[in-house]
């Protein structure tokens, strides 16, 4: 009843190809939009407005991984060198060039597409286990370079400050006006990607991620498309640096290493391999399990022990807990947060006429 | 409802009135510090040592009745040693009300540096962070209050110079370290001063985790053989340094290693202090249990019917907490005071830290001045060396190279 | 000139060790994959988790060195036991990345138990050989490497014939090659899966006494599993003797990397320098040295 698929008529191919063609999934858009752009920044203290920026960049870069390892079928365990590339990039161009942030954006994330596409390369010969490690390799010969460039690190401290991002002169400095500039390209981004999986290009991913043999016989250039997939990933991977750089206001290679490229494979795992809500879902969920878990347990913890033990037990509990949801969705769900949703969504297509 | 389930109800109702009535008497006279710390990541072997004496020295100050009148109450986040939890914390903080923040982490510190100024808290990175932050005009919120990488590179050489009969002419020291920012800091410093007082440098880079680095102690000890060794390690690396270079044959008393690689956790991961007699190190905060107020905490213990608090046998990083605590405690002392014993703003603390001047905390902090252009108090380190089965104070507190090191601050920022 | 060549063949020696030792933690690894397909990112957890039981057993006081060592052997083993019935057996026939994950998730909370059951503080693991390194002309090598070597040659020895001459073994390879068809001549497949991980967990076990008392015993031991990684992809993902000669070739290219690169680019080299030489291996022989070649059936 709430879900009503039936009784809708398109009149044209545009209606028909529409990113939302059911008006429930309009209105439902409609409002989430409302929701973020205009409800949340105004009612939520400053601390959960920064809670959904990380979110929100988060969000960027799992959903270019997921492209890359979802729906093409790729390994990768690099995803954080891209985004040390794209941030330094970045840094480099605001700072020495004084390049606004409109510009610099998209230069960092074409140069890590660029380097991406180089680290793809043995994805043509190797797969599973070895291309991971290749992969791997990667982001340490990246980091390497990068520590030992001091023309690209910006000295010994390979830290570089960049000014805040600035549109006609206003600056955008408390978390309520990055938000906007969080947001906006979030949204962005799952658009794209939204239309990407849809095209041409998303259809050959995922026929090279099925069968790739199967797909090379049809006609489909695997090794164009493994290269691109790489990129467009590598793309994602850098602007999601860029966006960490203007949010921190520093470009700092430490905060992009091995920890992170799990981090984000661990997100997209748990919220769905291969689907746009699932990188979405697994995103917010790894960015805020810790906060939530060390939310919930401070009360309950500040009754049994006192303030020094109490950070201890919660710190220990949140690793541990981490690893095992990790454990948990694999066995339980393995398709993820995202199943989990489709599940309840399906229930509801039919209610409450299910029979 | 039965009677037992009635009567737990009261019980829970009654502990829930209780502490919401002590947390609403608390807020009035009561100041909040915010801690991060790293308990479970990369650095957690100094966290969980380093964090349980900031706690103590806290519990051993409200239990005399806080600072001026005020209790403090401290809020820990242990953020894994990674930035975007670092940066919620600093919200949670704020949101918290406050008045400083204990920063754990070079590239924490890095990140936060903007946002810390931006909303006036102050947040100290001893030991870790930049040198350049030292500056106070240009940072003003970040506070390093203990000597910086570039402090300990020239108060290394200094020891060194001392050791190899006052002058360095000629000789050659080995500079080896941990290959990452950090541990490329103090370069530009050492290089200086090799210049300005005729000495060979050469470096070695131990890339990370750090855990084997028998070639470089093999090119140090059989092809560079040099008069002296700095070592700057963290983690692992420095037990397996000082046991890769006693196997090699080299002496320990010609090595002295940074803050990091100093704690009795290296030596005895190094299989004990009897391996490594003669090793010397840096320190930014006194060492052993021989003070007065690890005698006080203990007491404070055994009063509530508890062992001493085991985090004190590797005394180098609790003892640092200990510091790190009683300095943050002086700076809220000075700003209560300041304001005729009114609750203190973050602005307010940051100026009374600003005028912390000749507080030892019986010989544990050095005599460091903080000022409003000088964040880092001075850069003071003390020599303690292994001996006899433990670490022995080898001189007093001493400054090195000052005039090189404003030198550099001047050029860098 | 005498030194130089003395430096050379020291940097060689020393390498060669390393690299024996760094087998040790491989042959858990590949013994796994060999038998069971499964992939072990968690190796070096492993070895962290035998470090501690190590070194608490021998902490303790009056507890002789050989029983320390069993029960490092003994938790090691039921500990993979368990692993494989309750983690892996529902992950049979997923994605690789799935068991990656898992494995992945594993080491997380493995690294995540030491803080609230025993401390993290590191720990020594005591061992009764001497600390003076022991000359072999212009060499000298640390009695504990020493010891590794002579532990990894016995492993290689046991396994080699294990898995040529014995009929547990011959089984293995069978499971190993073609689950279906053994199952169909009677092997047990499952007990053989439970042997291949309890050999994984022995060999973790004295891998993790050996870097435990060469390391000491805390969170970062963990990170020597980092190094399995380039030795096993450089050897075969499922050969014993290539984690042998992965282990050695990495080992020495580690030694040389740092001993003549780093002065000329400022360090570092070392840690990416496998890594390099095993893409370059990679392009060439896709599935390492002495690897089996997986014939994809579309």
């Amino acid at each position: 009843m709430l879900h009503r698929e039936s009784g809708v008529f398109k009149t044209s191919y545009a209606a028909d190809m529409a990113l939302y063609p059911l008006p429930i999934a309009r209105w439902t858009v409609a409002a989430i939009i409302l929701l973020f752009a205009v409800v949340l920044p105004l009612s939520l203290h400053e601390y959960y407005l920064s809670v959904i920026n990380l979110s929100l960049i988060a969000i960027v870069g799992a959903l270019g991984l997921n492209i890359l390892v979802g729906y093409t079928g790729q390994i990768s365990v690099g995803h954080a060198a891209f985004m040390s590339v794209g941030a330094y990039t970045a840094a480099n161009l605001a700072v020495k060039l004084g390049l606004p942030f409109w510009v610099t954006l998209p230069a960092g994330g074409l140069m890590a597409a660029f380097i991406g596409a180089i680290v793809g390369i043995p994805s043509l010969r190797i797969k599973g286990l070895y291309l991971a490690i290749a992969t791997l390799a990667g982001q340490l010969i990246i980091e390497w370079i990068i520590n030992h460039t001091p023309a690209i690190s910006g000295g010994a401290q390979a830290s570089i400050q960049v000014p805040r991002p600035a549109l006609w002169g206003y600056e955008m400095k408390t978390q309520g006006q990055l938000y906007f500039f969080l947001l906006f390209f979030a949204a962005l981004a799952i658009l794209a990607t939204l239309n990407l999986v849809r095209s041409r290009i998303g259809r050959a991913f995922v026929a090279i991620r099925d069968q790739d043999i199967a797909a090379e016989i049809i006609g489909i250039n695997i090794f164009r498309y493994k290269l691109l997939s790489f990129a467009i990933s590598s793309f994602y991977a850098g602007v999601c640096g860029v966006l960490y750089t203007y949010y921190f206001g520093i470009a700092n290679y430490e905060a992009f290493q091995i920890g992170v490229s799990i981090d984000y494979l661990a997100m997209i795992i748990i919220g769905g391999l291969g689907s746009v809500l699932g990188s979405i879902l697994g995103a917010v969920f790894v960015t805020m399990l810790p906060i939530v878990i060390r939310l919930t347990m401070e009360p309950l913890a500040g009754l049994f022990f006192n303030a020094g033990e109490m950070s201890s037990v919660i710190a220990s509990t949140r690793l541990v807990l981490f690893g095992g949801l990790i454990i948990f969705f694999l066995v339980v769900e393995p398709e993820g947060l995202n199943r989990l949703w489709r599940n309840i969504r399906n229930y509801f297509r039919v209610w409450p006429f299910s029979y | 409802m039965n009677y037992t389930t009635r009567w737990l109800g009261a019980a829970v109702a009654a502990g829930a009135l209780a502490l919401a009535a002590g947390a609403a008497y608390a807020q009035d006279k009561e100041v909040v510090f915010g801690l991060q710390c790293d308990r479970t990541g990369a650095t957690q072997t100094v966290g969980i040592f380093l964090c349980p004496g900031y706690h103590d020295y806290i519990s051993l100050l409200n239990s005399k009745g806080g600072v001026e009148g005020f209790k403090i109450r401290v809020m820990e986040i242990d953020h894994e040693y990674k930035v975007p939890p670092a940066m919620e914390a600093h919200e949670r903080f704020k949101k918290e009300g406050v008045v400083l923040e204990s920063l754990y982490g070079t590239p924490q510190t890095a990140a936060l540096t903007k946002k810390l100024e931006e909303d006036k808290i102050l947040g100290t990175s001893p030991g870790f962070g930049t040198a350049a932050a030292a500056d106070g005009k240009r940072y003003p919120y970040v506070f390093p209050i203990a000597a910086s990488y570039w402090s300990q590179g020239a108060a290394a050489v200094a020891f060194a110079k001392k050791e190899l009969g006052g002058s360095l002419k000629d000789k050659k020291i080995a500079y080896l370290f941990y290959d990452n920012p950090a541990g490329k800091e103090p370069l530009v410093i050492l290089e200086d001063l090799a210049k300005s007082e005729s000495f060979e440098l050469r470096i070695f880079a131990v890339p990370a985790p750090g855990v084997e680095m028998a070639a470089q102690v093999l090119d140090i000890t059989g092809r560079y053989k040099p008069d002296f060794i700095i070592t700057h390690l963290f983690g692992r690396s420095p037990s397996v340094s000082i046991k890769e270079l006693k196997g090699k044959g080299y002496p320990l008393n010609k090595v002295v290693s940074f803050v990091w690689g100093a704690s009795e956790a290296d030596i005895k991961a190094a299989g004990g202090f009897d391996v490594a007699e003669g090793y010397h190190t840096l320190q930014f905060a006194g060492v052993g249990t021989d003070f007065q107020v690890i005698k006080d905490i203990n007491a404070m213990y055994q009063a509530q019917g508890k062992p001493a608090p085991k985090e004190q046998e590797i005394s180098v990083f609790y003892n640092r907490g200990l510091m790190i605590a009683a300095l943050h405690v002086e700076a809220v002392r000075n700003a209560i005071k300041a304001k005729g014993g009114a609750k203190p703003t973050s602005v307010d603390v940051k100026n009374g830290m600003e005028a912390i001047k000749g507080f030892t905390l019986g010989g544990m902090v050095p005599p460091m001045a903080i000022t409003p252009e000088d964040h880092e108090g001075g850069g003071w380190v003390q020599v303690w060396t292994v001996k006899g089965g433990k670490l022995v104070k080898n001189g007093e507190w001493f400054q090195a190279y000052r005039d090189v090191i404003k030198k550099h601050l001047a050029a860098v920022n | 000139m005498w030194d130089e060549l003395q430096f050379a063949v020291s940097l060689i020696v020393s390498g060669l060790s390393i690299g024996l030792m760094y087998s040790l933690i491989a042959l858990g690894f590949v013994l796994v994959y060999k038998a069971t397909d499964a992939i072990n990112f968690a190796q070096g957890e492993f070895v962290m988790l035998a470090g501690f039981v190590a070194a608490l057993a021998l902490g303790t006081q009056g507890v002789p060195v050989i029983a320390g060592v069993l029960a490092a052997v003994v938790v090691m083993v039921l500990f993979s036991f368990a692993l494989e019935r309750i983690v892996l057996r529902p992950l049979l026939g997923r994605p690789i990345i799935a068991v990656i994950m898992a494995t992945i998730g594993l080491g997380a909370m493995l690294r995540g138990l030491p803080p609230i059951t025993v401390g993290g503080e590191t720990r020594a693991v005591p061992l009764p050989i001497g600390d003076a390194p022991i000359n072999f002309g212009p060499v000298s090598l640390p009695p504990i490497q020493i010891l590794g070597v002579i532990v990894t040659f016995g492993f290689l020895g046991i396994f080699t014939w294990f898995f040529l001459k014995s009929r547990m073994g011959i089984a293995m390879r069978a499971v190993a090659d073609n689950q279906q068809v053994a199952m169909a001549m009677g092997i047990n497949v499952e007990r053989y899966f439970a042997l291949a991980w309890a050999m994984a967990g022995t060999v973790s076990a004295l891998g993790g006494v050996i870097w435990g008392s060469m390391l000491g015993v805390d969170v970062h031991l963990a990170l020597i599993g980092l190094k399995v990684f380039p030795v096993v992809i450089l050897g075969g993902l499922d050969s014993i003797a290539g984690a042998v000669v992965g282990g050695l070739i990495i080992g020495v290219v580690e030694s040389l990397a740092a001993g003549y690169l780093d002065p000329y680019v400022g360090g570092g080299t070392k840690d990416f320098a496998p890594y390099v030489l095993m893409i370059l291996a990679l392009m060439f022989r896709p599935y390492g040295l002495f690897g089996t070649h997986r014939i994809e059936r579309v």
